[in-house]
């Protein structure tokens, strides 16, 4: 018998030497996701009195690789009949096991045992010394009263650590404390500042009260005591003490801060009104501060309590605290020491935006590029990096705050890319570029940093395996984009260049030299959306293609989408796309333009959809994009577009698979939700259900009615008798359009904003009168020729509503309440612009002047802008909760978009395994210095340093669990696939499963596989809603589109819900319906303070975990495991 | 109105599956005619509250059809069956089912003639940058209003500026609605047609008569939904709407406009109360209608019309013909799987 790498594999090579072992059983079953089966077989094994050391091994790894507790118990009982090396790799994964699961007396005496058996390479880890500052005078301050109430006050989340609390606060005075005063340049304090300072005003006379007690105390109603302190709460007495008594506002600005910051008023006017004691706790809260207070407060000031009045009074000051906070504590430190409080105040702002790549290791500045580029780093900032204090200082100081812009981009990157950027002549050449000869405005004046491009360009740059950049078609394609763009020249000094351009560096060189101009960067679009249509393509396009692509992106450019998840559509078929949407936009009449448009887009989104879902075969998808679009190329009238539409339908039920025969409506819902063989009945119905019920709250019309309805005009034309029955149910279902909001007054109406083409749509669908057309029609039945052309504004309708079905978000409030939102859908856009390729908005949100919310543009961004109107549906669980705006919607994406059909349980599996082999190492990092160098050298390819060293201190200390939280779930995922790969020679266990079930399903268990599985659609940053994994270190915020880039960064909720599916063994397909609704609790529980808590989202991520194991340990009878 | 599941009758035939029949496993939507209960008041023409009427003197028309009424109650007195001779009994007491909170297979969903005593009353505060001065007033007046109603009312508390927050769920325990109102914090955007649509998705699933009460100044800069829509979500579900505005008609006339509307075509009232006082007038007021109105319940007769249905409730008694009722204008029936 071997140990888990060799074990499990010996397990099955065992198992096959024995015939059908019941471990073999057990493990068939487990491949096939019947966990539960496979546990019982397992422990009818191991339980039974013939078992052996095999037999209770495997049920202990068992446990072990579905994270079960029971683990640790089963691993002991293996011991009993293990031999000497078997009883080493045991203890050495007890362990681990015991430091994981924080039980101290048992890990003790597991590795005592251990090193009592020959094992030396786990030590107890040694705690550090507490930092000198943490015990330092000052090293706090005393804010007034509770940290609740303070909490309220400044937005600040009570889950945040005590550290995390001056920093946010700090964020919270930069970004809403001041505004430009109205009359001069000075700031002056925002509303939200005024009450801060009120608040803490207010809190020291409470303080007074419950004097040296720390204790508010109203012994009877008729007391002064509580005169005094209603006087403080701006509350006065109405009525006598007793049931009669209330407590009503007489100042109404102290009544609100006491209402504001959650003083517990119900509490006290019940104990007034019962004669009771109040009691309340009122001390003052001690907040750390970096460095002590003393480092921050100007010599001769004392500090204290005032320290709180002083630091937000002083928006620079918050904004350098910010900063120093954001930076690796020990290169904080080192910097802190050398430079100067009123030097590195005046670089607050960059050291804010662009210091938290900054890193001292071993006494020198780790830059970009390393050793070799060191000269030239030395040479930009003035200072060597061997000498890292004053290189960091003349790094904030240099350029207003480009280079250490630069530095910042490059730094976050790795690989092929950062090899080719930091080439010490290119990285020279690239940032004079951005440079310029003028430096101001510098990327760290606005509000937010405005180097969104450059961390786009250095990010997702495709450098190829012979170290040159792609560029996608050839020189020749850019030298005329920027020569002679049709939309104007992009910078006329690049257009003079780029007739001499020779080589791939003068493109980026000019695209890095675009990155710091204020106005939109269209050719670093144009160039990534291009690259990204060239990244899984077999074959790259052709130079024409890409030049036609090129010079049609600024029209048609949010449709490139499509073409970038598509990678097996021809160059042809692209060309014609854009040739077919040039002729709809020429159409004249913009109600035929609409439907046009409308009914194309909504086909091109379904044949997307089904692609995805795999029933398109990748195959047939360039012959049937193309068969759609052929139809759609010569329109020029409704008609025309019913024509084409009822045959796009037919088209894309003829390539797909999986749909049982039937009706065009039952196939292409029953496509929708997932029809193949094998899927689970249940979450399909759900998934129908939740299909049909919109489509019926928007009052659609079946495919199937319009067509018999189509057919039956035919007929009436050429004599046959018409179908009435049919043709008085279409028109009862036209009925039920609702004019929107008829009732309006004529104000209301002269106030909205509606659009004037849709509404238009509604009217003319709501006007259709079927019933009066059949009797008119009927002495003359040739005037029903045309009459399939009224039908085709329902049409589009359909083939639009089913888009948006498939993408509602969990709740989909909007689409079951507005009867009309598919039908408001504004293709056309205001009169004059040109919505009808252009990228999905939300608009019109607020009354009266919206009359409600719509969608306007294409279907291309249909999932993000559908999730951004429903985001505020949801309703967080706390009641100062932040639904963060910029976040939400992305979030949704992932479990609107995605769906999970063809996900295997091993897949699951896999992540799981690889979430738990990163938490061994980590414990094992504890224990060993060398593992914890290994460790913390990957994590540090993926985590920005200030998380590094969180982890770091963390585990030099033996708190793997807080290393553990500490790491964002993608991070884990990705440590553990690096580590993996580099374990091949050691005997990991982990490890060694991991590459195990790799080799047994190569197919399925690969990491592009798992990317697609459940990685997060990105379509800003990769110009695609195929779900992927890019690999990313979060975001900062950033400018302009930078929300949605912040957002797309985030990679870790699919990864822990997986983990969690394989926790719950559940089935793949129902994630389907369970991620979903997790995703929206998800949110809900998130209390976050500011725009990149990422760590609030992490602990509402595992919030929801706890809570849907708890669910299912509640239902669980209790047994020996899982 | 509340509409109780209770059995599938007339399915929205071609619609959705105009093709062959449908195999069995597949869902199908129908229109589903459900058990309702319709709530309104009567008044004389000073607008004094009639009360003591009689199940027998109402007739109550669906589409001008007339339908049988299956209980009544007024007030907070607990409900009576009518019986087929116009007569009433008792229900007995410890909450008999009604008959329509089963469903087809005869499954009890365990709502209780209980469910009818008393009202549930959901009060929607906008805690928003738009009532900011005002935060503290109105929620003394609320809190007033709160301590003031019957014992048998159950109360909710939820606060909105962007989202909605639950403050207070669903309680008969003045004192955690008190608590829970004490949670509420101002905040920024107004998305007051949003959370009034969410508030009346809760208060549909709660048995038994409700009103939603919003406490708002009117303006709204962040809602997706329009405020059209969310009423005919209130007139389907038959809750009645009541607004307490803290602005003046004159000030903000497309505001007031809407709320006259939602409120009267739910079977709610609109007030505009910008001061303190008259805001406690305005609770006062909607406490008198909640305890002189009166609830009946029904089963519809068989109508094919399954878009909006018009209710009519008539006195039939000649001396009762000079009062005024007030009843929201009708519903929708619902569908569903």
């Amino acid at each position: 018998m071997k140990f888990l790498a060799t074990v499990l594999v010996s397990f099955l090579a065992s198992a096959a030497a024995f015939g059908q072992s019941e471990t073999q059983r057990a493990w068939e079953l487990e491949k096939k996701g019947d966990a539960a089966g496979a546990l019982a077989l397992l422990e009818q094994d191991a339980h039974s009195a013939g078992a052996t050391p095999d037999s209770l091994l495997a049920l202990a790894q068992f446990l072990d690789r579905h994270n079960d507790p029971n683990a640790r118990r089963a691993y002991s009982d293996a011991l009993r009949l293990a031999d000497a090396e078997d009883t080493r790799r045991i203890l050495h994964r007890l362990v681990v096991l015991d430091l994981l699961a924080g039980d101290q007396p048992a890990f003790h005496k597991d590795l005592a045992a251990y090193r009592r058996a020959g094992g030396s390479d786990l030590n107890l880890p040694a705690t550090p010394p507490a930092a000198p500052e943490a015990s330092a005078p000052g090293a706090t301050t005393l804010v007034p009263g509770p940290l609740r109430s303070f909490a309220r006050m400044a937005a600040l989340s009570p889950d945040l650590n005590r550290d995390q609390l001056l920093p946010a606060l700090a964020r919270n005075i930069v970004t809403n404390g001041y505004q430009a005063a109205s009359s001069n340049e000075a700031l002056e304090q925002t509303e939200y500042l005024k009450l801060i300072v009120r608040y803490l005003s207010q809190a020291r006379e409470l303080q007074a009260l419950a004097g040296k007690d720390r204790e508010i105390r109203i012994d009877t109603c008729d007391s002064t005591q509580t005169a005094d302190l209603l006087k403080v709460l701006g509350y006065r007495l109405r009525g006598a003490c007793g049931s009669d008594l209330a407590l009503e506002t007489v100042n109404a600005s102290r009544a609100f801060l006491t209402t504001d910051s959650g003083f517990p008023l119900a509490g006290l006017e019940q104990d007034l009104r019962t004669n009771r004691p109040f009691h309340y706790a009122y001390a003052p809260t001690e907040i750390p501060v970096l460095y002590g207070t003393k480092y921050w407060m100007p010599s001769g000031e004392t500090p204290g309590s005032a320290f709180i009045d002083y630091f937000i009074s002083d928006p620079s000051l918050c904004r350098l605290y910010l900063g120093l906070a954001k930076l690796d504590p020990s290169t904080a430190a080192e910097l802190r020491r050398a430079i100067a409080l009123p030097r590195l105040r005046a670089y607050a702002h960059v050291l804010d935006f662009f210091g938290g790549m900054f890193e001292i290791r071993n006494g020198v500045a780790v830059v970009p590029g390393g050793e070799r580029c060191a000269r030239v780093w030395a040479d930009l900032a003035g200072a060597p990096p061997s000498n890292p204090t004053s290189f960091f200082d003349h790094l904030l100081a240099r350029d207003d705050g480009w280079l250490a812009s630069y530095y910042d981009s490059l730094s976050r990157i790795s690989g092929p890319s950062l090899d080719y950027l930091t080439e010490p002549a290119r990285m020279k050449r690239f940032y004079e570029a951005v440079r310029g000869k003028v430096t101001s405005p510098g990327p760290a004046r606005p509000v937010f940093r405005s180097n969104t491009e450059m961390i786009l360009l250095t990010s997702r740059l495709w450098v190829l395996p012979d170290g040159k950049p792609f560029i996608p078609g050839d020189l020749d394609v850019w030298r005329r984009l920027f020569i002679r763009h049709p939309h104007g020249k992009y910078d006329s000094k690049l257009s003079k260049a780029a007739s001499n351009w020779k080589q791939p560096d003068d493109v980026v060189e000019a695209l890095f030299g675009l990155c710091r101009k204020s106005v939109e960067n269209e050719p670093l679009k144009i160039f990534l959306a291009l690259t990204d249509i060239e990244r899984r393509r077999a074959n790259p396009l052709d130079a024409h293609t890409v030049d036609v692509l090129a010079r049609h992106y600024h029209d048609f450019g949010a449709q490139y989408s499509v073409f970038s998840e598509v990678p097996q559509l021809s160059p042809a078929t692209m060309v014609k796309y854009l040739d077919v949407a040039a002729d709809v936009e020429s159409l004249r009449d913009p109600g035929i333009r609409a439907d046009a448009g409308g009914s194309l887009q909504g086909l091109i989104g379904l044949w997307l959809i089904l692609y995805r879902q795999g029933q398109i075969h990748p195959a047939a998808a360039d012959k049937t994009l193309a068969g759609l679009l052929d139809a759609f190329s010569n329109i020029g009238s409704e008609r025309d577009i019913f024509d084409a539409g009822r045959a796009g339908v037919k088209t894309l039920l003829a390539t797909s698979h999986g749909a049982a025969s039937g009706e065009p409506q039952e196939r292409l819902t029953d496509l929708l939700a997932g029809a193949s063989e094998g899927v689970d009945a249940d979450v399909q119905t759900a998934l129908q259900e939740t299909l049909m019920r919109v489509f019926e709250a928007q009052r659609l019309i079946s495919l199937d009615t319009l067509f018999s309805l189509a057919d039956s005009f035919d007929g009436a034309a050429k004599g046959r008798k018409p179908d009435t029955q049919l043709v008085a149910r279409a028109a009862a279902r036209i009925s039920e359009i609702q004019l929107p909001r008829a009732a309006l007054s004529a104000a209301e109406r002269n106030t909205m904003a509606y659009g004037y083409w849709s509404e238009r749509h509604i009217e003319t669908e709501r006007k259709l009168n079927l019933r009066a057309l059949l009797d008119k029609s009927s002495a003359s039945p040739g005037r029903l020729e045309d009459a399939r052309a009224l039908l085709a504004p329902f049409l589009r309708d359909t083939l639009v509503g089913f888009n948006y079905a498939y993408y509602a978000p969990p709740g989909a409030e909007l689409l079951l309440t507005n009867p009309v939102f598919v039908r408001s859908h504004d293709f056309v856009g205001l009169q004059g612009s040109s919505s009808l390729w252009r990228s999905t908005e939300v608009q019109g949100n607020g009354w009266p002047a919206s009359a409600g919310g719509r969608l306007v543009g294409s279907l291309a961004g249909l999932p993000y802008a559908l999730a951004e109107a429903e985001e505020n549906f949801l309703v967080p669980t706390r009641e100062q909760a932040l639904i963060w705006s910029d976040l939400v919607p992305q979030i949704l994406l992932g479990a609107t978009v995605s769906r999970w059909w063809h996900v295997t349980p091993a897949q699951m599996h896999w992540v799981a395994l690889h979430m738990q082999y990163s938490e061994a190492l980590y414990a094992e990092a504890a224990l060993n210095p060398t593992r914890r160098a290994q460790v913390l050298a990957v994590l540090a390819r993926h985590a920005p340093p200030n998380g590094v060293s969180l982890v770091q201190s963390a585990l030099e200390s033996g708190n793997v669990r807080e290393a553990v939280d500490e790491t964002m779930p993608a991070e884990l995922f990705f440590v553990a696939q690096d580590l993996a790969a580099q374990d091949s020679s050691r005997s990991e266990p982990l490890a060694a499963e991991i590459r195990r079930e790799a080799a047994e399903s190569p197919n399925d268990l690969n990491y592009p596989a798992i990317s697609h599985a459940f990685g997060t659609p990105k379509p800003t940053l990769a110009n695609s809603y195929e779900p992927q994994l890019l690999y990313l270190r979060t975001f900062p915020a950033l400018m302009g589109y930078s929300s949605r880039i912040l957002a797309e960064s985030w990679e870790s909720s699919l990864l822990y819900y997986a983990e969690l599916a394989d926790d719950l063994h559940v089935a793949p397909a129902q994630l389907n319906v369970l991620v979903p609704a997790w995703t929206r609790a998800t949110v809900e529980h998130i209390f976050a303070t500011h725009l990149e808590d990422w760590p609030a989202l992490l602990r509402s991520l595992r919030l929801v975990g706890a809570e849907a194991m708890a669910r299912k340990n509640a239902t669980q009878p209790v047994s020996g495991g899982l | 109105m509340q509409l109780i599941h209770r059995f599938v009758a007339v399915a929205l035939a071609g619609i959705i599956a105009a093709g062959p029949a449908l195999p069995q496993e597949r869902p199908t939507f129908r229109v589903k005619v459900d058990l309702v209960v319709l709530s309104f008041t009567v008044t004389d023409n000073k607008n004094h509250y009639i009360n003591g009427l009689k199940p027998s003197d109402f007739r109550i028309l669906e589409d001008g059809i007339a339908q049988k009424i299956n209980t009544f109650g007024e007030g907070n007195k607990p409900p009576v069956r009518v019986l087929a001779d116009g007569t009433t009994e008792p229900l007995p007491a410890g909450g008999e089912e009604f008959a329509g909170s089963k469903d087809g297979a005869g499954t009890a969903s365990g709502i209780s003639s209980e469910s009818f005593v008393g009202t549930n009353v959901f009060v929607l505060f906008d805690t928003s940058n738009y009532m900011y001065r005002g935060f503290v007033y109105a929620s003394d007046a609320i809190k007033d209003f709160v301590r003031g109603l019957d014992r048998a009312d159950s109360v909710a508390v939820y606060t909105f500026s962007r989202n909605l927050s639950r403050a207070a769920p669903l309680t008969k325990e003045r004192t955690n609605a008190l608590f829970g109102l004490g949670n509420a914090v101002a905040g920024d955007d107004s998305a007051l047609y949003n959370a009034l649509l969410l508030t009346l998705r809760d208060a549909a699933k709660v048995p038994g008569r409700k009103v939603v009460i919003v406490f708002s100044n009117g303006p709204d800069n962040a809602s997706m939904v329009a405020p059209d829509d969310v009423r005919a979500v209130a007139e389907d579900e038959g809750i009645p709407i009541y607004v307490i505005s803290t602005s003046e008609v004159n000030k903000d006339p497309l505001s007031a406009s809407v709320f006259k509307r939602i409120a009267t075509q739910t079977g709610g009232k609109a007030y505009f109360a910008k001061t303190w006082q008259r805001q406690v007038e305005a609770f006062e007021s909607i406490r008198e209608d909640l305890g002189n109105s009166y609830t009946v319940t029904y089963y519809p007769q068989v109508n094919p019309n399954e878009g909006f249905r018009r209710i009519t409730v008539e006195i039939v008694s000649d001396a009762a013909k000079k009062y005024r009722v007030r009843a929201r204008p009708g519903y929708r029936p619902r569908t569903g799987f």
